[in-house]
């Protein structure tokens, strides 16, 4: 965990992003609200974006988590995409997170490619704030 | 790990600088920063929420590329002080797409600081001296109490809308006092002239400096030409500092 000069701990920074064209925001919006429940700072970069747009904006916003949420089938393509250029960013310590529609036989494929969790419909908001804040405290110990 | 960050840094390696900046953004010791090769220009938009200083931002970004110009954005959003969590959503209005010139980082603000986030002063340093032109902070969106701008910014851009009050509410001391330049957006709605004229009467009575009051509209681009050029005209507030300083120094 990053600790504050004072001793608090500094707050994760997560980007939360809709890649491609898929217009439905209400899940993310949902979990964005959650997770700054929680305490995080949720960079919200919202619809229509590309995969190289995002990158940038974790990049910029040196965000220590990308949540992804796809609800348009389009997981197989823009997923590795997005993946493959954090990789060329050296941004691979970057957590990623997938929500939204997706099948689960692609579940297995997204996790081999190194996402480290997806969330599909029905997981509770406490879920995800539990695993980013055990994943977190475990990768910066 | 801080001396690789500079090296990086001085690479213009802007995931260093992007580092920088959090660390910075914590209060965390990172060494003295150089003044820049070229001091840029910093910009500082207050005003309500909801009166459009981000989508404003985002034509003022094209604007500023559009003359070939670097520019970085920092945008405070308010964090809540029961969680210290924060919704930072100012960069989605800020439309792009957006190229190697342009910088936007999100910033938590906590109450009472003026509605800017903590050690802004060293992180506009650090993007000055990693050489952007142009460096604009939007403001939480206090409005009326957030004067904090003006210690940090050469330029300070007041917006605000039709209907947002009656002519008392500019006779309040603050933030129209600090304004270097003042514009009426989302113009293409009706009252944006009677707006204008009440803030110009206001603004003479005080027989302050010729204030630039402004139409402008995100939605039809009109007066952004011409805001920029305001913005890009008026004397340094730093350099006006200075100056004043020096006065004070020879008395």
């Amino acid at each position: 965990m990053i600790l504050y000069n004072d001793g608090m701990a500094a707050p994760l920074r997560i980007v939360l992003a809709k890649v491609g064209l898929d217009g439905h925001d209400r899940g993310i919006k949902v979990v964005a609200r959650a997770l700054r429940d929680a305490g995080m700072h949720v960079i919200y970069a919202g619809l229509w974006q590309t995969p190289e747009a995002v990158v940038r904006t974790v990049a910029d916003e040196d965000a220590d988590w990308l949540g992804l949420s796809l609800l348009s089938g389009a997981h197989m393509t823009l997923v590795p995409r997005v993946l493959e250029l954090l990789r060329e960013a050296k941004l691979d310590g970057v957590g990623v997170l997938v929500g939204g529609i997706i099948p689960e036989t692609d579940v297995p494929k997204l996790s081999a490619m190194g996402v480290a969790k997806v969330f599909g419909p029905g997981t509770s908001l406490d879920e995800i704030v539990e695993f980013l804040k055990t994943r977190s405290e475990a990768s910066h110990a | 790990m801080l001396d690789a960050l500079w090296d990086g840094f001085r690479r213009r390696d802007r995931q260093a600088l992007s580092r920088l900046l959090t660390l910075a953004a914590r209060g965390e010791a990172i060494g003295a920063v150089r003044p820049p090769a070229k001091p840029g220009r910093v910009v500082a938009v207050t005003g309500s929420p909801g009166v459009g200083k981000s989508t404003l931002i985002g034509q003022l970004i094209a604007q500023v590329r559009g003359q070939g110009k670097s520019v970085a954005v920092f945008a405070c959003d308010p964090q809540s002080p029961v969680t210290g969590g924060a919704l930072l959503g100012d960069r989605f209005r800020m439309a792009g797409p957006h190229d190697d010139g342009v910088f936007i980082r999100s910033l938590a603000t906590p109450g009472g600081h003026g509605a800017v986030a903590a050690h802004l002063d060293v992180l506009i340093q650090l993007v000055e001296a990693f050489g952007f032109d142009v460096i604009i902070v939007e403001t939480v969106g206090a409005g009326q109490g957030d004067t904090a701008a003006r210690e940090l910014a050469d330029v300070v851009v007041l917006l605000l809308q039709p209907e947002s009050g009656d002519d008392l509410q500019w006779e309040k001391a603050g933030i129209l006092e600090v304004a270097d330049v003042v514009a009426i957006h989302k113009a293409d709605l009706p009252g944006a002239e009677q707006t204008a004229a009440q803030v110009r009467s206001m603004l003479d009575m005080g027989k302050q400096k010729a204030t630039p009051v402004l139409r402008v509209s995100s939605k039809t681009r009109e007066g952004i030409g011409e805001l920029w050029e305001a913005i890009a005209t008026c004397e340094l507030r730093r350099k006006r500092m200075t100056k004043a300083e020096a006065r004070m120094a020879k008395e």
